[in-house]
């Protein structure tokens, strides 16, 4: 962008004369700089939410997957539970369904948002989705930690082990692009108010 | 001319320009001067904004080359999505100016423009 306008500004001058005088007037012709830097933030704010957006949708998308991968890994390994540890694990799944499925329509609204540009409300639903799937992946937390406390460290707990971390990890880098774009968002709104 | 005005048209406005061939910012600016007669005369920056984000909706398309001056310099150019979207605001653009011409001639516009 610097190489950008530097260009335009010295053709603008170099156009009038190249004089001291008409370098100044290039640079009034320009425009307000907050007024331009503000406009040129929120597009590539739009830009970023798109991708933030996305990248939800395929984290969650993956949860779903490394879920579905755990339940049939128990099944094949016919790793049970106790009684007393089935209940719990039940009301967990019960809340688990609920969030991750919340987090399925928010996320399919903040992708929608991104695309169409509105910000402040992309703002809002990314925050609740991730929040929605942050419930998810912390019930496969646990749903998981239970099905490890019944049975002695294995082999078999590899895979439930490797699938959970990744879930937590692609969940806290979401939280990360979003706290970003939410800073971002913040300082463009007061580009353009200033 | 106000500048509210311009406003909900610089995305039509710029395409139009970039519709002649590649231009750099300053030339887009310099294009629409000229072929409005001098009535668009918007500040020179605000050009910029629009350019990139009609990049990114894939309008249009960027590249660098070396001006003569030896500055290295970004030219636009429509894509093909861009020029489509060009034909279609042409075409809206129309149909509004031939219904606010009639409200304002007090006469009916033609359902069938040639």
């Amino acid at each position: 962008m610097r190489s950008e306008v530097e260009d335009h500004l010295r053709e603008a001058a170099s156009a009038a004369g190249g004089t001291p005088e008409a370098e100044r007037v290039a640079v009034a012709r320009f425009g307000e700089p907050r007024a331009i830097a503000g406009r040129l933030a929120a597009a590539a704010l739009a830009k970023r939410a798109r991708e933030v957006g996305v990248a939800a949708a395929a984290v969650i998308v993956f949860a779903y997957l490394a879920m579905q991968a755990r339940l049939a890994w128990y099944a094949l390994t016919q790793w049970g539970l106790s009684e007393e540890a089935r209940a719990v694990s039940a009301m967990v799944a019960s809340i688990d369904r609920v969030a991750f499925w919340l987090a399925v329509l928010l996320g399919a609204g903040t992708v929608w948002l991104a695309y169409r540009e509105r910000l402040r409300r992309f703002r809002l639903f990314c925050g609740l989705a991730t929040g929605a799937l942050g419930a998810s992946v912390l019930c496969d937390g646990i749903l998981t930690a239970l099905r490890l406390r019944e049975a002695l460290w294995s082999i078999n707990a590899v895979l439930p082990v490797f699938s959970i971390a990744i879930e937590v990890a692609c969940a806290a880098a979401l939280a990360l692009r979003l706290r970003d774009i939410v800073r971002r968002l913040a300082a463009t709104a007061d580009l353009l108010d200033g | 001319m106000a500048g509210e005005m311009l406003k909900g048209h610089l995305d039509m406005i710029v395409l139009a320009a970039l519709s002649a061939g590649a231009a750099h910012g300053y030339a887009v600016i310099e294009e629409i001067r000229r072929r409005s007669g001098q009535a668009f005369d918007l500040p020179e920056g605000t050009v910029y904004p629009v350019l990139h984000r009609l990049e990114h909706a894939g309008l249009l398309a960027s590249r660098w080359v070396t001006a003569e001056s030896g500055r290295q310099r970004r030219v636009y150019s429509l894509t093909r999505r861009g020029h489509r979207a060009l034909a279609e605001q042409r075409a809206t653009w129309k149909e509004f100016a031939d219904a606010i011409g009639g409200l304002l001639g007090g006469t009916r516009p033609s359902k069938n423009p040639a």
